[in-house]
């Protein structure tokens, strides 16, 4: 390789899937590469009479529209397109520049021989999205499979708290306080920046008030002098074992001779993923909402430690409404012991994310109470008590009030069993736009706490109701379109549909929304039982509604968003700040960008396919 | 014009009489191209030298880069990177220009072989450069000095054609701008790191590109235009 050509190389190096490609392959690539320069406004294919190349956008950007001057796409630099090299090629295909550009361009030819000899390369430009992103999705569970055991964590990407230490001076008094205000069990002892000692509950209580000392002694006469410290690239289990030889519970955790805290025995086994089983225990021991809302405190860190294990969004989903639907029956529990027994049967039931179980720690509550139709007008008392203290008690654990007031709290869904079968009929048959959004969360139904006869008579009225029925299915597809996902990306945009850019991506309404709606007209249509919107794909699969393809692809998208989605938010929470959906696209690979393009490209397909059952394009 | 051309292809005939077997006849066999041909559809040439000087009767050729463009588009696998190998001592003042030593120049090819490699991909082409009036009289020079006749060497003047565009347009034309480094970036082109002859041959294609997209493509715009 000419020296010369290794800027050009090193640009293309870049651009997957040449990323791939050894450097030989790569010489080989740049020496049958054309560069043309395309004035703003130009086509591509402007005095050329046939283009079968691949293309990557070396400066300025381009717009690729399709046959009826849809745009479908925006390449910026770095970006590449093989719409030219599509099998048959795109005829219909226009490809613009928007700003005034330069190209690079490979003949598909090329590009076919290389490829054939690197599976892996050939596997991006060949496959359709939905093998590309089921690939995708096979090797992230791999990695996460493979990775954060107790075997192999490295005790640094455990300990995420604050060094809690004093000075070896200070009083024992001073000590207990400051153990108390941080609701630790343990302190570390400094002279200036050095660790000289350890100080446990355990000390004070054995070594200070059994011995009759003075609280105002300092602490430097109970510690443990010279603790044995354990360095922060150790593994986790090494720590473990190291604790069980000696017998101790509390080791600190040392980085290049700086304190970086304690790690106890709790730390660690909590590690292994029996965390939610710890909350949810000490959840049913609460006596007081304040108490609830500290144990929910641990819902981020609960979030955190299932990923770091290696779980999927899943897993965060289910452990996360576990301990939401432990707090909500402990919540009842108590208001039941605050304002007696109820006077008549009911059920408690969760609408939306909690009852899909699909919840994360930064979740609203959707919820609603089916009360028995023999109630009487006096016992609403009792019941509208009931939920204001279960949804202001959920609300102080983290669950904020749903901005759409789809709660107990509102007395329109705290109702008899007859009135929640008439809402459902009133939506079914009238499909507005506002019967059509309280269908997305209300058809989204589970019974929390009290009796499920409840919830599952009006199931059975409604299920017959909406299996087939076009006309309510074409109107709830109509509504599902509303949610679009992207185009995909340019430069650190994301591109919508109308050609617009946004600096982040939703990854909740542009992602996971327009596929959890699919799958709800799925069970409808199909007339499942299933919530979950996993369950829910997996069971319709191979019906007339969606097929077994369309399934698999589905579940492929759901799990990549979900993904990015929940290693966003653990990255968010690792910062101490508040899990949310927003992401900027600057923060993706160009892989990741790929795979989500694919992803959308999915949704897109399933939409449009739903769209043209039901003929929703004729509802506006 | 049809005057002029037969003026100037029965000039490039006598001369085909005149030279000696070898590169330059070869060079010369080949027939003029018609200047009222679309720009687009010329083959061209954009070509860097970079010289130990700038008189081209006492410097001499260091290096040359070159590449062709054909159907408006620049074709690396005709990437040429030559290196001159020269038995005069390089001055210190153009090895910190072009960071080419006396070891990497006497590594490269005899100037014979250059030049009439480079003459073999210009027949039939037309030339490219930026202030191409270097090349042509160091060109110029080496066919003089190697076979004893030159031929003319018509050539597309990037800088001259920025230059007339910015009169064009009355803009004052400061120190500098006429840089190929400050032209790229006028036309949003991207920064090249490396300074040698191939890569400034390839900015030079690139801004040609750039002119002739800049300029009105309703219109066909004849060869003749640029080499004027």
């Amino acid at each position: 390789m000419e020296i010369e050509l290794q800027e050009i190389r090193d640009f293309v190096a870049a651009v997957p899937p040449f990323d791939l490609l050894p450097e030989n392959e790569l010489n080989l690539v740049v020496r049958k590469l054309g560069i043309r320069y395309i004035r703003r406004g130009k086509s591509l294919s402007d005095g050329v009479e046939n283009i079968t190349s691949v293309f990557i956008i070396r400066q300025g950007s381009v717009s690729l529209y399709a046959a009826d001057d849809k745009l479908f796409g925006m390449l910026a630099e770095g970006d590449l397109s093989t719409a030219y090299c599509a099998e048959g090629g795109d005829e219909a295909l226009d490809a613009r520049a928007t700003e005034d550009t330069l190209i690079y361009s490979i003949p598909c030819d090329v590009l076919f021989d290389i490829v054939a000899k690197h599976p892996e390369a050939a596997a991006f430009l060949q496959d359709t999205p939905h093998r590309r992103l089921s690939d995708a999705v096979k090797s992230a569970q791999q990695k996460a499979s493979q990775t954060a055991t107790l075997m192999n964590t490295p005790l640094s990407a455990l300990i995420n708290e604050e060094v809690i230490d004093i000075d070896y001076e200070a009083s024992i008094h001073d000590a207990a306080v400051k153990m108390t205000e941080y609701g630790v069990s343990s302190l570390l002892i400094m002279d200036g920046g050095k660790l000289v000692g350890i100080l446990t509950d355990r000390d004070i209580r054995s070594r200070c008030l059994a011995k009759g000392l003075s609280a105002e002694v300092p602490v430097n006469q109970i510690m443990t002098r010279d603790p044995i410290f354990v360095d922060s690239d150790s593994l986790a289990f090494d720590a473990l074992m190291m604790m069980t030889q000696k017998n101790i519970h509390h080791l600190p955790v040392i980085d290049g001779g700086k304190a970086l805290g304690i790690i106890t025995a709790t730390d660690l086994i909590r590690q292994e993923g029996k965390n939610a089983v710890h909350i949810t225990r000490s959840i049913h021991r609460a006596e007081t909402v304040d108490a609830l809302a500290e144990i929910s405190k641990l819902i981020p860190d609960l979030q955190l430690q299932i990923i770091s294990t290696g779980g999927s969004a899943e897993h965060v989903g289910r452990a996360v409404t576990a301990v939401s639907s432990a707090i909500t029956r402990r919540l009842i529990t108590l208001a039941e012991l605050k304002y007696g027994p109820s006077p008549v049967p009911y059920a408690w039931v969760a609408a939306g994310s909690q009852a899909r179980r699909e919840q994360g720690s930064h979740s609203d509550q959707d919820n609603g109470l089916i009360i028995s139709d023999e109630m009487k007008p006096e016992d609403e008392k009792w019941f509208s008590s009931l939920a204001d203290f279960v949804c202001d008690g959920l609300d102080a654990c983290g669950f904020v009030y749903c901005p759409g007031d789809a709660m107990a709290k509102n007395p329109q869904w705290r109702q008899t069993e007859n009135i929640w079968t008439s809402y459902f009929t009133q939506w079914i048959n009238t499909p507005e736009p506002k019967s059509l959004m309280l269908s997305s969360i209300f058809f989204d139904m589970r019974v929390i706490e009290g009796d499920k006869n409840l919830l599952s008579n009006i199931q059975s009225k409604i299920s017959s109701q909406t299996k087939n029925n076009q006309l309510f299915l074409a109107h709830m597809t109509a509504n599902a379109l509303q949610h679009r996902t992207p185009l995909g990306f340019f430069r650190d945009f994301v591109l919508v549909d109308d050609g617009e850019h946004k600096d982040t991506l939703d990854l909740k309404h542009k992602g996971i929304v327009p596929i959890i709606d699919l799958a709800r007209i799925y069970a409808l249509a199909e007339g499942l039982n299933a919530v979950g919107t996993v369950e829910r794909l997996k069971a319709a699969a191979g019906s007339p509604s969606l097929s077994q393809d369309g399934s698999a692809n589905l579940l492929d998208a759901y799990e990549f968003i979900n993904r990015l989605r929940i290693e966003h938010q653990a990255a968010q929470i690792r910062k101490g700040e508040m899990a949310d959906n927003f992401l900027s696209p600057k923060r993706l690979s160009r892989l990741e960008r790929a795979h989500l393009k694919d992803a959308f490209k999915v949704v897109q397909t399933m939409q449009e396919s739903l769209s043209q059952r039901y003929h929703a394009g004729h509802i506006g | 014009m049809f005057d002029f051309l037969l003026s100037e292809d029965s000039r490039r005939r006598k001369m085909l009489e005149l030279a000696p077997e070898g590169p330059v006849r070869d060079y010369l066999s080949a027939p003029l191209i018609d200047r009222s041909r679309d720009i687009h559809s010329v083959s061209l040439l954009p070509l860097d030298f970079e010289t130990s000087g700038l008189d081209s009767s006492k410097d001499h050729i260091v290096s040359a880069g070159y590449v062709v463009i054909e159907r408006g588009e620049i074709q690396l696998s005709t990437a040429t990177h030559e290196l001159v190998r020269t038995e005069k001592l390089l001055t210190e003042e153009s090895v910190v220009i072009h960071k080419i030593t006396d070891d990497a120049a006497s590594a490269g090819s005899p100037l014979d072989e250059v030049v009439a490699k480079l003459l073999q991909s210009l027949a039939g082409k037309v030339m490219v450069a930026h202030n191409a009036k270097i090349e042509i009289s160091f060109l110029t020079q080496a066919c003089r000095d190697l076979y004893g006749v030159s031929p003319r060497f018509p050539a597309i003047d990037t800088m001259r054609i920025a230059r007339q565009w910015l009169e064009r347009r009355n803009k004052e034309i400061e120190q500098g701008d006429l840089r190929l480094f400050n032209l790229r970036k006028r036309y949003g082109l991207p920064m090249y790191q490396a300074h040698n002859a191939l890569t400034d041959a390839i900015a030079t294609a690139e801004l040609l590109q750039a002119q002739i997209a800049h300029m009105d493509s309703s219109k066909c715009l004849p060869l003749k235009q640029f080499l004027k």
